[in-house]
């Protein structure tokens, strides 16, 4: 189990997502990088965890249009490119975030 | 009457386009669970790659060209959407305050029989209480609370739950009849789940108790995706060997964020009526010992009672037939514990995830 857990979403503008976290952390995710890091069967792959779809060929300005949770554990976003089986776990955008801040002190 | 062959269906449903795509609905594969019996036609008709506006007309022209077949007889078509489409989620159960999944990580443990005496003992005690059966391969609460008055739809077309012994009750059994079968694909399952949630009109309720069927497959993912679980009770016998299939369980809700109640040990000590000597028949401190395994809470140990068993059986679940039985004292003991910890799991999640993890762009 996640010990930390989203505690709000918000529209940061309109290319980035915000979560605020129950400890206290605040991430910033630029929308089109979440799309491209859909963790769906469609995007990787099942069995190996390789990715199948081409970072590149995601719209450059692909959007969200609604998010909801699923359960106790993940997020699902409802895409502008009609993409929607993604099941974000709240695990998996912590990594991320965890991978962006590395990224920006890097 | 003709006798249907369901080639005769499917070729008729080749005759009907698909409104957005190249093809016709049966070649693009939009068919599902074709069932042709006497008197009766019925299939699931895909409806996720159909614009929303199209879909009425689609499921009609469907339906139509079906009913003019000759030996086609009633004809049912439900219509299959993805779940994603189902509309705002927060929007189930929303008179519902807190909802605990009943689940063994394997069969035979007496799971059902546990479910419906703690829904009957959490009623004992105050509560507003609903109990879905959501064991579509063995569903028992048909059996359990005698039922055999069909069911009614509310006024907005939604099914009512049936009251037996103060309990509002809703089970798969009483869609599909006793003692048939459920062959069903995942998808299907799937399906049937979100219904049961969204289509069954509950009144406002302190808890609904859900009977899982056992295992950790299909109906728990759906159950623990379409709804935000307010907790997990495992029912398991007390022998070493249930260890195994107690802690798959309890690792499938942890990866789901379902807290874990605790576990309620089931077929504890058998007391002799002649000498009124106990017998461990499954080891004794078997659930105490699984427990602290675990890292969960015991809420209660059920004795191997012939008394429980026999008044399950009979539509009179033991809580309600002799609530003063040694069986019935051990269900309210561990109702209690369970309604104990709920209060802790809500109190532990307040200000944590909740229903505002919603966001329209």
């Amino acid at each position: 189990m996640s010990d930390v857990t989203p505690t709000s979403l918000t529209k940061v503008d309109e290319k980035t997502l915000g979560i605020e976290w129950s400890d206290g952390a605040t991430s910033r995710y630029p929308v089109r990088f979440l799309r491209q890091q859909c963790p769906c069967a469609e995007c990787v792959n099942e069995m190996t965890g390789e990715r199948i779809l081409d970072p590149e060929s995601v719209d450059p300005n692909v959007e969200p249009v609604n998010i909801h949770p699923v359960g106790l554990y993940a997020l699902t976003i409802e895409w502008s490119d009609k993409h929607s089986t993604g099941i974000y776990t709240f695990e998996h955008l912590r990594k991320l975030h965890d991978g962006l801040k590395s990224g920006e002190e890097g | 009457m003709a006798v249907l062959q369901p080639s005769a269906v499917i070729d008729a449903l080749k005759t009907v386009r698909h409104p957005g795509r190249e093809g016709d609905i049966a070649t693009l594969g939009l068919i599902h669970d074709l069932e042709v019996q006497e008197g009766i036609t019925r299939f699931g008709l895909d409806l996720s790659t159909v614009e929303e506006a199209e879909r009425e007309a689609l499921l009609a022209r469907a339906h139509a060209v079906v009913k003019d077949l000759d030996g086609a007889g009633e004809v049912g078509v439900t219509p299959l959407l993805p779940v994603e489409a189902s509309g705002p989620r927060e929007a189930i159960l929303k008179g519902v305050k807190n909802v605990v999944a009943v689940a063994s990580g394997k069969g035979g443990v007496g799971k059902s029989t546990v479910a419906a005496n703690l829904a009957l003992a959490l009623k004992a005690a105050g509560a507003d209480v609903g109990l879905l059966d959501a064991d579509i391969y063995g569903p028992s609460m048909p059996t359990m609370f005698q039922v055999t008055s069909p069911l009614q739809a509310s006024s907005d077309g939604r099914i009512l739950p049936i009251e037996s012994q103060g309990v509002h009750l809703m089970s798969i059994g009483f869609l599909s009849g006793e003692g048939l079968p459920m062959i069903w694909r995942g998808p299907m399952v799937s399906n049937m789940l979100q219904q049961m949630l969204s289509q069954v009109a509950w009144p406002d309720l302190d808890t609904l108790v859900v009977d899982l069927p056992p295992g950790t497959g299909d109906a728990q993912l759906t159950l623990c995706q379409s709804v935000s679980l307010t907790g997990a009770v495992i029912v398991t016998t007390p022998q070493d060997i249930s260890l195994i299939d107690a802690r798959r369980g309890l690792e499938m809700f942890r990866t789901l964020n379902v807290p874990v109640l605790g576990l309620v040990e089931n077929m504890a000590g058998f007391t002799c009526s002649h000498c009124g000597e106990v017998t461990h028949v499954f080891r004794q401190g078997g659930g105490d010992r699984i427990a602290r395994q675990l890292e969960v809470p015991l809420l209660g140990s059920i004795p191997l009672d012939p008394e429980v068993v026999m008044s399950g059986d009979e539509g009179v679940p033991i809580v309600s037939r002799n609530p003063e039985a040694p069986g019935a004292l051990a269900f309210k003991a561990a109702a209690e514990a369970m309604a104990g910890r709920l209060g802790e799991v809500i109190a532990e999640k307040t200000g944590a995830p909740g229903g505002d993890l919603h966001l329209t762009w």
